[in-house]
């Protein structure tokens, strides 16, 4: 890590970081732009939108109009609620899988490893007869429950990584004190685990709020459809404009949040997902 | 949280299993091991309820004629339906599109992830910046970015299309696949490049100093030290990324929605669900996938050996 | 308008339109804007919280505001037995299609009359998500009614439907260029050839792309040489010798000199464009294309004139594919009575003029193309009903869906058709389909 230590190399680094950001953020700076092109700027390859040529309307035109933001809504209940049950399952397996002894561990561990790597289409199929029969398509707990599914992997990971690092003296301290196992979970534990438990908080939710096969598998109507499912079906704000400039309007409003959670969580997110992950 | 610090939780368990063996049989073990369940169950339940479940489900309809426009005519056919599928053109060329895809994107995405994580790695200003640019592309919503590839490549619209003469890469096959490959490869390299950035961190920074004064250049250090060390890490990404980009289907339901060949197997499965209706062989599609990705899975944990992802959490 | 295929990207879709639909509709965006906003208006005053059941009409999205004056009028002439409420669909048909069924396939009860492209009835009937039509309703539905546009909302001797809009092909083309229009296709095909050999504009504009327009093609080329694709039932293929001739004509025009170089991606609206460029001399298209080229190319509006499409076997008419949508009623609406009732208004003899003359679609009750004030701007309405009244109908089965990709994807490219081989090969993918085990691309 010292190495960087000449001139030379300090300036090559420089110039490395400096691309590495201009990669990352062309495309995003890029769908910007196009939400503040006017419909006729829209026809036109520049990247940014030329002279008097950008407007506001596209963002006043989608938070306009339910076909948006009744999506919007969605997308944040769904991601919410999904993120708190899949959080606190996952809170409880990985204490038991971080602490205790129990047979049947490493089949748990391997479930969880199965489904993170399960391929979601395999699922649409039968999902689909099976919600449709219970009444659940087309509903919130029709999203909710694949995506607690989804969910309990990465948070059983992540948060098993995370309780190893927790001083469990403190544990012992309060089963010496006369606490039970699981009163020594909730009153000294959680709390320890709490930013464990919002790093893992963040990749669950934004893993819920990138998700697209299953909302758009599993709803049919604006009562359910998610954001990232509802920009597939935008027709616009008005009858006779390309919704190119609307969707990328909408395209950035659902990005808004991803941008403040890396700006804000950045070294949360970078140690959740290192340690959720690999296992070396 | 680094590796390292993972390594010193491990020993760490492991003097707890000792301290374990010797409380066998006691009530606090037994007590310890009622509550493990109890923690767990919950978790498992819905895990099974939501996949294994419906995996076996799938199955029973992949064996039966099943159109919901003829709810008449449902009945069981056997293997018909992976018959249908196998000797379907559309499944081969799905699965062609599917494998290229794969192949490309992992392939590129591990080099530029390599690269990325050592500039990750090795600069000191500025580091906070990086990481958070490159967590963009990782974060953002795939069918968001999807759009963008799509405008910037759309003649007459898009800036990308201008710069190579206004050209329509989406409407052919080949220039389709290529533009769903760099979606997904400026997608996926940060989260590729945080991974190794951990398996990067392993690498002693002594033994990198010993080998240079023993006059190694940064090419040797590279493949003789590093890479070698960083083995486990490339395996676990690799593991990821391939599965990850194997069930492929956002970007191209946006950017081409499977047309003139691009289709994925997602998108071949999903198709044959909601075009067709044809639960029998999107059930026997799904069912091919989950083969698919079963082998991907066996014959990379294969190559782990013990460094499987989990087995230390499992112990 | 017909349509049906596949999903499609966005810049597809919005090229295709609802098969011009929308370049049809620009035309009279301005009367529509204004008849939405007076409906508007009007929608505002009816909201009366009790009383009136309210019927869900799911219903493309008519620009021209002449659906939701349809729907006011149909509202007002109830006295408050019911009020229809507008539910607009996705503009590409398939995404119409995937919402309708999906709802259904869920038992969805909000649903009461749906309006079906004319290719769906089969499958809809069949799942038994359309109630059938009886009694006093099915003789209203029939009456007065143009035969193919009812042929095509009748399943296995039931009616599932009621034709409410209909659509077909004209020849158009250029008689600077050509002055007498060709009758037959191997005139057409000879005419171009000869224009080329001049260095003139040549081209035949026709729907070439793999999509469900090049279906509608080779189902007009096959009726037209006297077969069909599939037996009434649809338990057969049924193809043969007149497909390999249909086939065979195609592939002479895709690679002969009156193909268009991008034959194999175009779709309705290219074809339109490239006939507005001067480029060709013949465009197989629909009647959108006259109060657009108005629009677009005054000048060669002049010389821009129609006939009948051409004939296969000459001295036999053209079986020209039939579109439009027609309207049925769900098998789970709690209101089925109201909404037979509803549906009927929805396309009686008034609101088919308004459909007509505010909406640019050809009315489906026959006696509606004798009234000469309502064609002022459709002077080939006269032709329009002879090609209606012989038209054909796209092959009615429940697996519609996956007959036309395979359809489509094995005549385009029309220039890699081999007439016997690719015959071979339909009747085969056809047949897997017919017994649910053919896939979809």
């Amino acid at each position: 890590m010292a190495m960087a230590t000449t001139g030379r190399q300090k300036t090559g680094w420089g110039t490395a970081n400096t691309v590495v950001v201009v990669l990352a953020l062309i495309p995003v700076l890029w769908m910007v732009s196009l939400s503040f092109k006017t419909p006729a700027a829209v026809l036109d390859p520049s990247f940014l939108p030329a002279g008097r040529q950008w407007t506001w309307g596209n963002y006043t035109g989608i938070l306009h109009t339910s076909q948006f933001i009744r999506p919007l809504i969605n997308s944040i209940g769904i991601g919410l609620i999904s993120t708190l049950i899949a959080v606190v399952l996952a809170s409880m397996a990985a204490y038991a899988v971080a602490r205790l002894r129990f047979p049947g561990k490493a089949v748990l561990i391997g479930m969880a490893l199965l489904i993170a790597m399960f391929p979601a289409i395999s699922l649409v199929t039968p999902m689909f007869n099976i919600e449709r029969s219970l009444g659940l398509f087309n509903t919130w707990p029709g999203l909710i429950i694949p995506y607690v599914a989804f969910g309990l992997p990465l948070g059983i990971y992540t948060l098993s990584a995370f309780f190893r690092e927790i001083p469990w003296e403190l544990e012992k301290a309060a089963k010496i004190d006369g606490a039970t196992p699981f009163q020594a979970f909730v009153k000294v534990i959680a709390p320890l685990a709490a930013p464990g438990m919002v790093t893992t908080s963040i990749l669950v939710f934004l893993a819920c709020w990138n998700e697209f096969l299953f909302a758009i598998s599993f709803t049919s109507t604006l009562a359910s459809r998610t954001a990232p499912a509802s920009l597939a079906y935008f027709s616009g704000s008005s009858q006779f404009t390309v919704p190119t400039g609307p969707i990328a309007a909408a395209a950035v409003v659902i990005t808004i949040p991803i941008i403040i959670f890396v700006v804000f969580f950045q070294r949360r997110i970078v140690a959740g997902l290192t340690s959720g992950a690999v296992k070396g | 949280m680094s590796l390292s610090a993972q390594v010193a939780a491990g020993t760490e368990a492991v003097k707890e299993e000792q301290e374990g063996r010797k409380r066998q049989l006691s009530e606090g073990a037994r007590a310890e091991r009622r509550l493990g369940w109890m923690l767990c169950a919950p978790a498992v339940i819905v895990m099974i309820a939501v996949t294994a479940y419906p995996v076996g489900y799938a199955i029973y309809l992949s064996l039966e004629r099943y159109n919901l426009e003829l709810p008449q005519d449902i009945k069981f056919v056997g293997l018909g339906n992976y018959a249908a599928v196998l000797s379907s053109p559309y499944w081969w060329q799905a699965l062609k599109v599917t494998v290229v895809i794969t192949i490309f994107s992992v392939a590129i995405t591990l080099v530029l992830g390599m690269i990325l994580a050592q500039v990750m790695h090795r600069t000191l200003f500025g580091r906070g910046t990086v990481r958070t640019a490159a967590l963009i592309p990782y974060g953002i919503v795939t069918v968001a970015a999807a759009y963008g590839w799509q405008y910037a490549w759309t003649p007459n619209e898009g800036y990308l299309s201008a710069l190579f003469n206004n050209s329509a890469p989406l409407t052919s096959e080949y220039k389709a696949i290529a533009v769903i490959i760099l979606a997904e490869v400026w997608k996926t390299t940060p989260f590729m490049g945080l991974l190794l950035l951990a398996g990067l961190s392993l690498v002693p920074e002594d033994l990198q100093k010993a080998a240079m004064v023993d006059g190694a250049t940064a090419w040797q250090r590279f493949t003789k030290i590093t890479l070698p060390l960083m083995k486990p890490a490339i395996l676990v990404a690799l593991l990821f990324r391939t599965l990850d980009s194997f069930r492929i289907f956002d970007s191209i339901f946006i950017l081409t929605g499977g047309t003139n060949n691009t289709g994925s197997v997602s998108i071949l499965g999903y198709d044959n669900l909601f075009n067709a209706l044809n639960l029998g062989i999107g059930s026997a599609i799904s069912i091919l996938i989950f083969i698919c990705v079963a082998i991907i899975a066996f014959l990379f944990i294969r190559g782990f050996g013990t460094a499987a992802p989990g087995s230390d959490l499992g112990r | 308008m017909s349509s049906g295929g596949r999903r499609r990207s966005t810049s597809e879709r919005r090229a295709r339109g609802r098969r011009g639909a929308q370049a049809r509709r620009l035309g009279i965006g301005l009367a529509g804007a204004a008849l939405a906003a007076s409906a508007l208006a009007a929608c505002g005053t009816a909201g009366a919280s009790s009383g009136p059941v309210t019927l869900n009409f799911y219903f493309y999205p008519d620009n021209s505001g002449a659906t939701q004056q349809a729907i006011n009028n149909c509202s007002a002439q109830s006295h408050g037995k019911y009020t229809i409420s507008y539910q607009e669909l996705p503009t590409a048909s398939d995404g119409q299609r995937q919402q309708l069924v999906r709802r259904l396939a869920a038992h969805d009860d909000t649903i009461d009359i749906m309006g079906l492209d004319v290719t769906w009835e089969a499958e809809f009937a069949q799942a038994g998500w359309a109630e059938p039509w009886t009694g006093a309703n099915k003789a209203a539905a029939e009456n007065g009614t143009l035969k193919p546009a009812l042929d095509t909302a009748l399943w296995k001797g039931k009616l599932y439907a009621v034709p409410d809009n209909s659509n077909t092909q004209l020849l158009w083309y250029n008689s600077a260029e050509v002055p007498n229009p060709p009758k037959t296709w191997a005139q057409m095909l000879a005419d171009a050839a000869q224009l080329a050999k001049e260095g003139k504009p040549h081209y035949i504009e026709i729907q070439g792309a793999q999509y469900e327009g090049a279906t509608v093609w080779f189902n007009t080329m096959v009726a037209s040489a006297g077969g069909t694709i599939l037996n009434p039932n649809a338990t057969k293929v049924t193809l043969g010798a007149p497909a390999v001739k249909a086939m065979s004509i195609m592939k002479q025009l895709a690679t002969g000199p009156g193909a268009d170089p991008s034959l194999d991606v175009q779709m309705e609206n290219q074809n339109r464009l490239a006939m507005e460029a001067g480029t060709a001399a013949f465009e197989l298209n629909y009647p959108f294309v006259y109060p657009a080229m108005k629009l677009d190319n005054p000048k060669l509006f002049k010389t821009f004139k129609w006939a009948l499409y051409p004939e296969v076997t000459p001295g036999v008419p053209a079986k020209v594919t039939i579109g439009g949508t027609d309207l049925a009623v769900s098998a789970y609406s709690q209101h089925k009575a109201l909404a037979f009732q509803a549906a009927l208004c929805l396309r009686d003899k008034q609101n088919q003029i308004i459909g007509a003359d505010v909406g640019g679609v050809p009315p489906t009750i026959t006696s509606l193309y004798n009234d000469p004030a309502l064609f002022k701007d459709y002077p080939f309405h006269a032709d329009i009903l002879s090609a209606l009244q012989h038209a054909s109908v796209r092959p009615k089965t429940p697996v519609y869906q996956v007959v036309s990709i395979d359809i489509s994807h094995l005549i385009s490219p029309a220039s890699g058709i081999n007439p016997t081989g690719t015959e071979q090969s339909m009747v085969s993918q056809l047949n897997n389909a017919l017994q649910s085990k053919g896939l979809i691309p």
